[in-house]
């Protein structure tokens, strides 16, 4: 077959250059290859492309060999072509033309998609630098940022201010902790929560993220007044009952406020100060500063703390500091706070007897059922708190085996643990009837006496002596009555059963039994050191008498408050060692001891009536 | 003379210096008691906070300064500075909490804080390393020089194809079309490329050499040849857009963060006052 090729090229400008050609060939072979007669010399053509075959008939068809042809907009793998045809073979736009000679087709060729300039193509495939990808510095510093001020800055600062303003419903921290006693706060739904710098103490652990319960002003310190809506009653550090009291609070703690001392967001117990600097800052030299105080220069608990005083509660008004207190004042009694170092003076008048060696005799003491060991707690039973003791009673602790039987034939009567009055009447009583009853033979059992003199004889009256009684007869009777009452009573004041255990003096001019003997009141001190904290649970893996020495005490007057040394054995001081337990102030002392619930009401006696006293004693 | 690094810049003055400011808030942390122990409202606390958020603040400086040509002090001396005070901020901003952290805004500072220095280490590593690779692996030539030489390569190897076998004529056309340097952000910190164009050409024109003899053997050890070069140009080209990716990426992180970190600072200190 014959073909004539019309290859046209063109300028920069798009200016057209025509160059015809005629090839002979069997086939037109289109190709990359040196053997086409079509040769497309580029690298997007396949070396035997396509190729154009003439038919007998005259016409002609391509077919597609190594690379895409299309016809006419399609692509095709065999394809008849007809003049006015454009065939795509790759970036060659080939179209069939009119035959104008003895050709048996014509075609024109053009490269319609030249390949890019090479340096060009390098470089748009040449992605360097990070700048030019999606990251970006700024885009994301500002979302960073903006984020961050949006969550931990603009939202619990509008949340503040809205619940300033009332808009968020704002309670008082004492109705917050009542409302959410059993329902803490979310804290994690909280705007201000990313604010709260550590957890709270556990008695305002309710108080949830509810920053607005305490801090209730922005950018001011936490008021007192906060702390005061539930902390009411608390006192400063000492009663302000004195004029010289209120000035030395004035000087000392007038711009102190409760927040300089106590910091919350400290932990579960990291609300109260534990170290002794707190006191030691004025304490080490309150002399020098308050020379009027009395209260004695502290440093250091293991090496610099005085001797304990303790409050001893005793007889006479005293120079009782406070007139004012109308119960020690009208009870006779005061009390003084008296070093232990003070030997003449420490010493314990209560009024009773009471030998302690005798009661914890390891041998046992003797009782109705015989020898009994006798321990601690079967007298000093310990109080609902686990503090300090119950008061010890007569009725629970003494009389089961101190019976205030009086007459051996009478087991079963006993005089009342009360007053003198009432012991000498129940004994009068008791032989009166018994004469009677005698005279009478009445058969009173273990109540019968003997000896009650005649003739009011119950053996002559039934013998049927008719001669009336006269006046003389239970006259005779009485006075017997009497005479063995008096006997019995004075046995009673001046041998045994109340002298057994009370001071009794007596008074010799006086007739009448009831005015002759009087019982020294109680006065038993039942909080020796309240100026101090001793929960005795605390110290429950110790003996009783690793602190109480009681065992050779012989006499009620001996004290067996434990020394400072003795607590020293077990405690440090300000700075904690290994091998003790903590010493600080705060360890044994309070702060705030000027609080009306600071400290326990002194004990007092009533009357000459100890269960009444001892009721005074544990008056809540 | 040896090359100084801006580590060892005026004789370590800014080493010397961090140390100094560490050491000292060492001690006075151990010096100072305080009741409730160490924390950021106890004396010391403010003290140490304030230098602290001051040293953040002239840090976040540097980046502006660094921007500014006509800075007043030697950029190396800045960045020497920069990379020793910053480091020192750890210890001065640890003994400000007085280790107290929780999952507030207070620490979140905290961890910006270390997640700013712990990523500036990463570029004080990048700094010390990548240059010398970069230099070892570009030598004389650019990004620029190294394009051009592709670009000779391309036209070269597309004409030498032109008479071999469909396969590998495809095979170069598509090196020359397809060899892609760097792109996106994974692309260029990527050591290895997958299925590259260009050594897949390597390979096929390597392969084609059983199948030919004489002048088109000449010809296509002439083709391996050249493409080989170019593997080799092309990777050395792509640790280059690596090294320097690599050099960058830190940045992306130790600015938005520290961005960040001067907000939480900011509520930090207007949280501690405004609830005081």
């Amino acid at each position: 077959m014959k073909t004539t090729l019309t290859t046209i090229t063109r300028n920069k400008k798009g200016d057209a250059t025509l160059t015809v050609q005629s090839v002979t060939s069997e086939t037109l072979r289109i190709g990359r290859g040196a053997d086409c007669k079509l040769h497309l010399s580029d690298p997007r053509i396949s070396l035997l492309h396509a190729e154009i075959v003439t038919n007998v008939d005259h016409t002609s068809h391509i077919e597609a060999h190594g690379g895409t042809v299309s016809v006419g907009g399609e692509i095709t793998l065999n394809a008849k072509i007809s003049v006015g045809q454009r065939i795509l073979l790759g970036p060659f736009e080939v179209i069939v033309l009119p035959i104008t000679d003895d050709a048996d087709i014509a075609l024109s060729v053009e490269l319609i998609d030249p390949l890019s300039d090479d340096l060009e193509s390098v470089k748009s495939r040449i992605n360097a630098g990070l700048a030019s990808t999606w990251l970006s510095k700024r885009v994301f510093s500002w979302i960073a940022a903006i984020s961050v001020l949006t969550v931990f800055l603009a939202w619990p600062v509008w949340h503040a201010l809205e619940r300033e303003k009332g808009l968020v419903l704002k309670t008082s921290n004492a109705t917050l902790l009542k409302t959410t006693a059993t329902k803490p706060l979310k804290p994690l739904l909280s705007a201000d929560a990313s604010w709260d710098v550590g957890p709270l103490a556990s008695a305002h652990a309710s108080f949830g993220s509810d920053c607005g319960a305490c801090h209730q002003h922005p950018f001011k310190q936490v008021q007192n007044q906060a702390c005061e809506d539930c902390h009411k009653k608390i006192g400063w550090h000492f009663a302000l009952d004195t004029p010289q009291a209120k000035t030395v609070h004035n000087a000392v703690f007038n711009d102190t406020n409760c927040s300089d001392c106590h910091r919350d967001h400290k932990g579960a117990n990291g609300l109260v100060r534990g170290d002794s600097k707190l006191c030691t800052d004025c304490h080490d030299n309150l002399k020098a500063k308050h020379p009027q105080t009395g209260v004695s220069d502290v440093a250091d608990f293991s090496k610099d703390h005085p001797p304990f005083k303790v409050s001893m509660l005793l007889r006479g008004t005293g120079s009782t500091k406070k007139p004012s207190d109308s119960n020690t004042a009208a009870s006779n009694v005061h009390i003084e706070r008296i070093a232990q170092t003070d030997k003449t003076r420490y010493v314990e008048s209560s009024g009773l007897k009471f030998p302690h060696n005798v009661h914890v005799d390891p041998k046992g003491v003797r009782s109705p059922a015989g020898r009994v060991q006798m321990e601690c707690k079967n007298c000093h039973e310990a109080d609902e708190t686990g503090t300090r003791f119950k008061p010890t009673t007569m009725g629970a602790h003494c009389q089961s085996c101190h019976s205030l039987e009086f007459e051996p034939n009478a087991s079963s009567r006993q005089v009342p643990h009360g007053k003198i009055a009432d012991v000498i009447a129940t004994v009068r009583e008791h032989y009166a009837l018994a004469a009677l009853g005698s005279n009478l033979g009445s058969n009173l059992g273990p109540n019968a006496v003997t000896n009650v003199p005649a003739p009011f004889n119950a053996v002559e009256y039934q013998r049927g002596a008719k001669e009336e009684v006269t006046p003389a007869a239970p006259q005779r009777t009485l006075a017997w009555a009497t005479s063995k009452a008096s006997q019995i009573n004075r046995e009673i004041f001046e041998v045994r059963l109340c002298f057994t255990c009370h001071e009794i003096s007596k008074t010799k001019s006086t007739a009448d039994d009831v005015a002759r003997w009087q019982i020294t009141p109680i006065v038993i001190t039942q909080h020796w050191l309240p100026k101090a904290r001793f929960p005795h649970t605390a110290h429950a893996t110790e003996k009783c008498s690793s602190c109480h020495d009681v065992a050779k005490s012989k006499l009620s007057n001996d004290i067996a408050i434990p020394t400072i040394e003795n607590c020293r054995e077990c405690h440090s001081g300000n700075v904690a060692t290994k091998d003790k337990a903590p010493g600080t102030c705060e360890t044994c002392h309070g702060f705030h001891t000027g609080s009306p619930k600071s400290g326990v009401p002194p004990i007092l006696p009533g009357a000459n009536h100890p269960t009444r006293m001892l009721k005074v004693g544990t008056a809540k | 003379m040896r090359h100084r690094t801006f580590l060892e810049f005026a004789r370590y003055r800014y080493l010397k210096l961090a140390v100094f400011l560490a050491i000292a808030c060492a001690l006075a942390y151990g010096w100072w008691r305080y009741p409730l122990g160490h924390y950021g409202g106890t004396p010391l606390g403010y003290t140490l906070g304030t230098i602290g958020a001051v040293l953040i603040l002239w840090l976040m400086w540097f980046g502006i300064q660094k921007r500014r040509y006509r800075a007043t002090m030697n950029l190396r001396g800045w960045l020497s500075a920069h990379v020793y005070l910053g480091t020192s901020l750890i210890v001065v901003a640890t003994m400000h909490s007085g280790f107290q952290v929780g999952w507030n805004v207070h620490t979140l500072a905290y961890v910006l804080m270390l997640i700013v220095i712990t990523s500036g280490f990463f570029g004080v590593f990048a700094y010390l390393r990548f240059p010398r690779l970069m230099t070892e692996n570009l030598a004389e030539d650019t990004l620029e020089s190294v394009s051009l030489k592709i670009a000779d390569i391309d036209r070269e190897a597309r004409r030498l194809a032109l008479g071999m076998p469909d396969e590998v004529n495809s095979a170069v056309l598509n090196s020359v079309q397809g060899t892609k340097i760097g792109g996106g952000v994974l692309a260029q910190l990527r050591e290895r490329v997958a299925n590259c164009p260009t050594s897949q050409a390597v390979k096929v024109v390597q392969a084609f050499a059983a199948a030919v003899k004489g002048e088109d053997a000449q010809r296509q050890q002439s083709l391996y040849a050249l493409m080989l070069r170019k593997e080799r140009l092309v990777g050395r080209a792509r640790a280059d857009v690596r090294y320097k990716a690599i050099m960058d990426i830190w940045l992306y992180f130790h600015v938005p963060c520290s961005l960040a970190l001067v907000a939480a600072l900011t509520a930090h200190i207007i949280a501690v006052f405004f609830y005081h």
